[in-house]
């Protein structure tokens, strides 16, 4: 008997979104140690405790059917970051996160691999709605989640990282994504 | 692109060694928020629990190989959790296990241990593994005895003082 974990293999301009691979535990287990960059997303942690986060993560796409993507640059194959959807024991409902690694800042890499994580929730999963979960303070990832379209809707007690704002992603149809396309629009066009 | 995860059924007398269903999760759950949990890091809340039985299920695809979830045949009740595990910051490969409430004292914890020792041995390579104990845990150190497992030195494990165990080799070279 197996558990197949299907993962698929997302692409923008830029980036190739693909499961979480042990190979990626290096980067993560960096970006967790650095509190000024992993604040927001559940750091810092110890290598231990971030062996356990990757583990975790790929769990979640057993149970869930989606979790983190790895950010990949095409041009060189470095993993550049994490974007995906996240809906563990306690969540309020699945959110949209992501995080970049050290370096990759400010070239609008965050919102091209959120984008298509939020369109194949959307298009792939059938997804209504999509809330990003952001760290009051968080002002980085309060303005990605703004300039997607999403707009703050609440405050509301985060069972492992406390006090944490609820944003909402604009629904499928405000974005041109008409429900039950299985694929993207460009490949059925 | 699909990731396999496989994770192997052993069967043995009473018992059937397989993998992780959502199913399960509730009786990890209770095991995780008990006292019997004290010597494996816990208690801890029901988040916590769902973290670890993400992690049970990403351990099989990160290594290769992990723990079991413990089926008792007759009941189909989850009996506990057995098997291989080697997360980072562990010196090697740990047998180990976790038995659920009222599955003690009836030789389920040695049939599955032994089960899924002489299978990671012959199968993942892992032979002669260790196991790391809490020596207050003495059903625990009784079990490894009874495994043949002997003490091999003092450690730590995430920042607590253990004794590690050596089990006999299984396979021979």
């Amino acid at each position: 008997m197996s558990l197949t974990l299907t993962i698929p293999r997302l692409e923008t301009d830029r980036l190739i979104l693909r499961g979480p691979e042990a190979r990626d535990f290096d980067p993560i287990a960096e970006f967790y140690a650095d509190e000024r960059r992993s604040w927001g997303f559940g750091g810092p942690m110890n290598r231990a405790d971030a062996w356990r986060w990757l583990a975790t993560s790929v769990g979640h796409w057993a149970l869930h059917g989606y979790g983190f993507f790895t950010m990949e640059l095409k041009e060189t194959g470095t993993a550049c970051g994490l974007t995906g959807l996240w809906n563990p024991e306690g969540w309020p409902e699945p959110e949209l996160g992501w995080i970049l690694f050290q370096g990759f800042e400010g070239k609008g890499l965050a919102r091209e691999g959120a984008e298509r994580a939020r369109e194949w929730a959307y298009l792939d999963l059938g997804m209504t709605t999509l809330t990003s979960n952001i760290k009051p303070g968080n002002d980085r990832s309060v303005a990605l989640a703004e300039r997607m379209g999403a707009w703050y809707e609440r405050t509301y007690h985060n069972v492992h990282l406390g006090e944490d704002l609820l944003y909402r992603h604009p629904a499928p149809a405000a974005l041109g994504m008409t429900g039950g396309t299985t694929s993207r629009p460009e490949a059925t066009a | 692109m699909t990731t396999a995860c496989q994770v192997p059924t052993i069967n043995t007398d009473d018992l059937i060694l397989r993998e992780y269903r959502e199913t399960d999760f509730e009786a990890f759950a209770a095991f995780g928020a008990s006292e019997r949990a004290r010597f494996v890091g816990g208690p801890q809340d029901r988040w916590s629990s769902w973290r670890s039985f993400m992690a049970g299920i990403g351990h099989w695809t990160l290594r290769g190989y992990g723990m079991w979830m413990v089926e008792h045949r007759q009941t189909g009740r989850v009996a506990g959790r057995v098997g291989m595990i080697f997360n980072d910051s562990w010196d090697e490969p740990e047998l180990g296990w976790h038995i659920y409430d009222g599955f003690e004292g009836k030789g389920y914890a040695f049939q599955a241990t032994h089960a899924a020792r002489a299978y990671s041995a012959e199968h993942f390579g892992l032979d002669a593994v260790i196991s790391y104990i809490d020596p207050e845990n003495t059903r625990s150190v009784a079990l490894a005895r009874r495994l043949g497992a002997q003490f091999e030195r003092e450690g730590r494990l995430l920042g607590t003082p253990c004794h590690i165990y050596r089990h006999p080799r299984e396979v021979r070279r």
